[in-house]
């Protein structure tokens, strides 16, 4: 285990020194973050790093591989394009947590702010408590599992992708409907959470695209060309 | 991009004032990278009630010795006595002990050449300048202003001018002791000032943040809590906004109906205070924070 303390480096400095220490594989706790901004962002290789405090904006966002665990709150922007990997979040994100991420998991143990999983292309955010206005807005692909209640305007204008609510679910967005779960993915997402250390078995909600909006048939530019 | 902060020490009204300055300049600071163009603080408490504190820059045109001395005038025209006086630079800091309507003695210095009334107030003051958190500490010493509250501003301009009128708070002319700093855009800036405008309103700057301040002051005026008028706003302004007010008796904030700015709050038994992040509630408490993040439509008050 190598210990940074931030509060003697600066966001750059700390940055380069976790590149480095992942690269070498090895495990990584951060002291002091003091809420700071973009703190462990851009790294790709398969690591562990544990930040000991509350974080900024655009923590842990940029990332293909790390396994990151915060024991605090974060700021806006948490994950953000996650390709693949995990974040824990121990407290409360504020808004657009996971926004864009592509893969791997984001796990937030407390609430998140407005627009949760903004414009998600892949992967599974899980919220234990209640997210915000907005939760799941223009997601693309994925899963999002919000165990307690969800703000107004959920699923606004997704294009794909499955949000499940345990709790309350606020006013539907644009475009998105309530969908009948089935009992065997119901007892799959369970069992997920289980090994989350997340019980509790909410009988979830799913929501998902109406299509109303959907004007595209499905295939990538390349894939037309093919066809 | 602007920043915002607030603080309020609950039991500062009994048991003594508490460093508002001080603690606004260090969250300021740590907000510096959400603007950089301007800053400004209120601050407000039992301490400075004096008769009327009145803020008062010399602007871009003249000689600032002249222009201080014509709004000294302006001032004892109307019927106030100046109890103290202190300038530096093109800023002027009066007291005055003035018995008449508060409109008269605000137009007396507005129509003034050359002046720029920032505020007026019973028990607060606002002090604004271009540059950086430690800019203004370093020439206007606002980090030794004490009292029971205070909000502040850094500012990255967007849709007005940079100058020190420009910046916030704004004072909610003529409502002593109502300021506002403001994290947005308002769309329909030129609808409500128009409206205000025909109302008898007067805008002293073309930023559109100023008028929440003239919005909130024509609610408190016609009998509204400041609860209510903050409802209000949240429906009758449009835009993005986060918005903090200082009032003599407290603190509140909004926020648009889009969550689209930042705000976190903390409280505990001694004091609440609130930023658009976390960061700014670290400069000025240590250890644990339990800091709460209000969503889109809410709106929260505070008294001292």
């Amino acid at each position: 285990m190598v210990s940074l303390d931030a509060g003697e480096l600066t966001t750059r400095q700390l940055n380069v020194r976790l590149k480095e220490l992942a690269q070498a594989g090895e495990e990584i706790e951060v002291l002091n973050p003091q809420a700071r901004h973009n703190i462990a962002v851009g790294i790709f290789h398969s690591c562990k790093i544990s930040i000991k405090g509350s974080v900024g904006y655009y923590c842990a966002s940029l990332l293909d591989g790390p396994e990151v665990t915060i024991d605090g709150n974060a700021g806006w922007v948490l994950g953000e394009n996650l390709m693949s990997g995990k974040i824990a979040l121990g407290s409360d994100a504020g808004a657009s947590v996971a926004a864009s991420m592509r893969g791997g998991e984001v796990i937030v143990w407390g609430g998140a702010g407005a627009r949760a999983g903004i414009s998600m292309k892949g992967g599974t955010l899980v919220v234990r408590g209640n997210s915000g206005f907005l939760t799941g807005f223009m997601m693309q692909k994925g899963r999002i599992i919000v165990c307690g209640d969800t703000g107004d305007a959920v699923g606004d204008s997704m294009y794909e992708g499955v949000i499940y609510v345990g709790g309350e679910t606020g006013a539907l967005g644009n475009d998105a409907k309530i969908e009948e779960i089935g009992e065997d993915e119901l007892v799959a997402l369970w069992d997920m959470l289980e090994s989350h250390g997340i019980d509790g078995r909410p009988h979830f909600t799913k929501i998902v695209s109406a299509k109303k909006l959907y004007n595209f048939d499905g295939l990538e530019r390349l894939e037309k060309t093919v066809v | 991009m602007c920043g915002v902060s607030g603080i309020m020490y609950k039991k500062s009204g009994s048991q003594g004032l508490a460093p508002i300055g001080a603690d606004l300049v260090r969250m300021l600071d740590a907000l510096a990278h959400r603007g950089r163009d301007s800053t400004g603080i209120t601050v407000a408490g039992q301490e400075l009630a004096e008769d009327l504190i009145v803020r008062v820059w010399a602007g871009d045109g003249g000689e600032a010795s002249d222009v201080l001395a014509r709004a000294e005038q302006a001032v004892q025209r109307v019927g106030g006595v100046i109890g103290s006086s202190r300038s530096w630079g093109e800023f002027l800091r009066l007291s005055v002990n003035y018995e008449g309507e508060i409109p008269a003695l605000a137009e007396a210095l507005i129509d003034t050449p050359d002046v720029e009334l920032h505020s007026i107030g019973e028990t607060s003051e606002v002090v604004k300048d271009v540059g950086d958190a430690q800019a203004i500490d370093e020439k206007h010493q606002v980090g030794r202003l004490r009292g029971t509250h205070g909000i502040g501003h850094v500012r990255l301009a967007t849709e007005s001018r940079v100058d020190i009128s420009h910046s916030h708070p704004f004072w909610a002319y003529p409502f002593p002791d109502v300021t506002v700093v403001h994290n947005g855009q308002l769309t329909n800036y030129h609808t409500l000032k128009r409206h205000f405008e025909d109302m008898g309103s007067r805008f002293q700057t073309e930023n559109d943040s100023e008028v929440i301040a003239v919005y909130l002051a024509g609610k408190l005026e016609s009998g509204a809590t400041l609860e209510q008028a903050l409802r209000d706003s949240v429906a009758d302004l449009d835009g993005t906004f986060t918005y903090l007010v200082s009032t003599r008796e407290g603190l509140g904030y909004a926020k648009d109906r889009w969550s689209a700015k930042p705000l976190v709050t903390m409280e505990t038994e001694e004091v609440v205070a609130m930023a658009s992040e976390e960061i700014a509630l670290r400069r000025v408490f240590s250890g644990e924070i339990q800091r709460v993040e209000p969503q889109e439509s809410e709106v929260m008050t505070w008294s001292v």
